[in-house]
């Protein structure tokens, strides 16, 4: 079992359904996560902006309320170290050498008055002016050594120097990634999550539809009492399991209908045949022999016709219909084939055929007898009545896996073309036939029945060619599925 | 022999009884089950022909009510329908068996010929068959005509054998490929007739007094007078 789904189950619907969802959801889940993602970034942005705009302007106040003495470094550097212990989105460990703020001031000559700050105050200046600045606009700023920009606000003191004051963005890069890591994880438990869910509730629901599927399919020709399963639930699969079951009630009305015209037609004109036969044989046996018992005799032969006609034209009807019942047992075909070729084999040598079998080993196959019989002795009777002589029949049984292929082949001149297309039909039958022409379509039949398949066709070299495949054991799946899907045609 | 024939169609139960007392049995007919059952307990009979569509009630029902009711006799069964219902073949394992319609009444007689004996052994098997001049010998399987030994393949002493133990009475197409091939056909072509020609070519050479004989319309017939 395991074996044999677990292929199928990649192509399953509930795998491409949880697949294509899951992948729809994955999508819209990351957009979402996208634009969240954008939210947040430019709200960082716009709180450390807003931070750095104020500490800016206090800075410069305090730069500007401030003598211009000696205490002025001291003083403003205090300021400018204090602000800095305020940075927003800060980690709490790394309190005590702050390098993610820098304080600078510059003179209106490009030099610098003042710096707080790690790193080289030049480096950073240079970096400044090299960086078009929007006055009072916070702008990224590169500064060499440092691998994350730093966010520089500025304004313009009246002495026409300038403040910068500079705040790393390592830390809102930081919060961002952190974020990130976040969304990304929680996005694949999301969508794990989301996968299978929808996996196994699509499988549930679908493996109840395969089970009607099989079951379906297991009721073949006979078994037609058996239903397939259904739920207890009014959902869509509950009512598909309800609509089968109210077609195969349908069916078996039906076919039990046929059955019941097909046997009473039988019954009805069997009683007057026997009662027919059996007068004309008392009167066989009352007028002796001579002249006057000719008629009768061809009378009986030609009752006896009308019976074989009567029975396999209503095996054919209700084949066609997929009714015909069967009481199957275990044959061994080979052995049959031999004793038919035994039976058969004085009739064709006495025309001048020759028949040449080909058997396989033991051969059993489970079905009906009585049919099988008649299938066989109709494709013998097939080639004795149109072979014309000196040819040859050729009997081959083989194996071919779970089902037994009979090939029926001759050199003779093969299926005319006009009757070709219709060689299973009733009442199909050559210039030169005298049967009723049911042959092949009562060899279908029978194969029909068995769930297995005829094909008929002329050989390359000339000649005709009769397969019937049967199934070896019945009641597995294939063989009523290969029965099924005949029946669709 | 006495015979109960149920059968509900007047014009067959005519001609069986006619053609069965012919054959020198003593039948009684009944047209229904209920009939069927009084006759079938008052009086004692050897064997019964049984329609299986009878008008009051099943033919198998019928059988079954009897046996429980002591009749032993062995029962041929009679079957207008198609196919060959389980419950039938079940009877024909506990010995009965069954004729579908139309039949040829040598068939019919034959059936019930064995029927009876298979209800009555007569002792040891013979392992010699002789009729006329034709001898058998069942052990070594070779057959001889007026001490001529006659070479048959196995497939026509097995025929032979049939024509020996039946000698005298007809024997028809479908019962010599039911008894001798074990398959209820009817082939569309003279199958049977061909082994029977060559059958009678070794069997009937010249010069000697033909045996078998061919009823046209009925089937053959050993002569074993």
């Amino acid at each position: 079992m395991s074996s044999k789904t677990a292929s199928p189950k990649l192509h399953s619907a509930a795998w491409r359904i949880s697949f294509w969802a899951s992948l729809a959801f994955a999508f819209s889940a990351m957009l979402v996560f996208f634009f969240l993602q954008r939210f947040v970034e430019q709200d960082i942005q716009r709180r450390s902006d807003a931070w750095l705009s104020g500490e800016v302007e206090v800075l410069a106040d305090v730069a500007e309320r401030t003598p211009k003495d000696t205490l002025y470094g001291r003083v403003v550097g205090e300021v400018a170290e204090l602000a800095g212990r305020e940075v927003p989105n800060k980690l709490p460990s790394d309190n005590n050498s702050n390098d993610s703020v820098f304080f600078l001031q510059r003179g209106s000559d490009d030099s610098i008055q003042l710096w707080v700050g790690v790193g080289s105050s030049q480096n950073t200046l240079s970096a400044i002016l090299h960086t078009k600045t929007i006055s009072d606009q916070p702008t990224d700023v590169r500064v060499q050594g440092f691998a994350v920009p730093f966010r520089v606000a500025s304004i313009r003191l009246d002495d026409g120097s300038r403040i910068y004051l500079g705040l790393s963005e390592r830390d809102e890069l930081r919060v961002l990634r952190n974020l990130r890591i976040r969304f990304l994880l929680l996005w694949l438990l999301i969508v794990l999550f989301g996968f299978v869910i929808v996996f196994l509730t699509t499988r549930r629901m679908l493996s109840h539809v395969r089970r009607i599927t099989e079951s379906a399919s297991r009721i073949g020709h006979a078994d037609l009492n058996t239903r397939v399963p259904t739920t207890k639930r009014n959902d869509e699969v509950a009512q598909l399991g309800l609509t089968l079951n109210r077609m195969l009630d349908r069916i078996e009305s039906s076919m039990h209908q046929l059955h019941t015209i097909t046997d009473s037609l039988a019954h009805d004109l069997r009683s007057p045949l026997t009662a027919i036969r059996g007068k004309l044989e008392m009167s066989l046996s009352a007028s002796a022999h001579g002249e006057q018992a000719e008629p009768i005799v061809s009378a009986i032969e030609e009752l006896d016709r009308l019976t074989e006609f009567l029975n396999q034209s209503l095996d054919v009807a209700e084949a066609k219909a997929d009714a015909l019942r069967l009481t199957r047992t275990e044959i061994e075909l080979d052995e049959l084939l031999r004793v038919m070729t035994d039976l058969y084999e004085p009739s064709m040598a006495d025309k001048g055929l020759q028949i040449r079998l080909y058997n396989a080993d033991t051969v059993t196959i489970e079905a009906d007898a009585a049919l099988i019989h008649r299938m066989i002795a109709n494709l013998f009777d097939n080639e004795l009545k149109h072979l014309p002589a000196a040819s040859t029949v050729t009997i081959r049984l083989q194996l071919a896996g779970d089902s037994v292929s009979l090939v029926f082949e001759d050199n003779g001149p093969g299926f005319s073309p006009d009757v070709m297309p219709l060689l299973f039909e009733r009442r199909v039958r050559g210039r030169d036939s005298n049967g009723h022409g049911l042959g092949l379509a009562f060899i279908d039949a029978v194969a029909r029945a068995h769930g297995g398949a005829v094909t008929a066709c002329n050989r390359e070299k000339g000649g005709a060619q009769v397969t019937v495949m049967l199934p070896r054991v019945t009641g597995t799946n294939g063989g009523s599925l290969i029965g099924m899907v005949h029946a669709a045609h | 022999m006495r015979l109960l024939l149920v059968e509900d169609e007047l014009d067959i139960q005519d001609f069986l009884k006619r053609s069965l007392e012919e054959a020198g049995y003593q039948v009684e007919a009944a047209p229904d089950a209920k009939t069927a059952e009084r006759l079938a307990i008052d009086g004692a009979f050897d064997i019964l022909i049984v329609d299986l569509g009878l008008p009051d009630q099943d033919g198998i029902t019928l059988i079954l009510r009897l046996r429980q009711l002591g009749v032993r006799a062995p029962v041929l069964i009679l079957s207008a329908r198609r196919s060959v219902d389980d419950r039938v073949r079940g009877l024909e394992q506990g010995g009965d068996d069954y004729l579908t319609k139309p039949f040829a009444l040598a068939e019919l007689l034959a059936r019930l010929r064995n029927l009876l004996k298979r209800n009555n052994p007569a002792g040891n098997e013979a392992t010699r068959l002789r009729v006329l001049d034709l001898e058998l010998d069942l052990l070594r399987r070779e057959a001889s005509r007026s001490g001529q030994m006659l070479q048959l393949t196995p497939q026509e002493f097995v025929l032979l054998e049939y024509f020996c133990r039946n000698a005298g009475r007809v024997v028809t197409r479908s019962m010599i490929l039911d008894q001798v091939w074990g398959m209820r056909i009817q082939p569309e072509t003279n199958v049977v007739d061909v082994h029977i020609y060559r059958l009678r070519g070794k069997v009937d050479s010249a010069g000697q007094q033909p045996l078998i004989r061919t009823l046209r319309g009925v089937g053959y017939v050993l002569k074993d007078r």
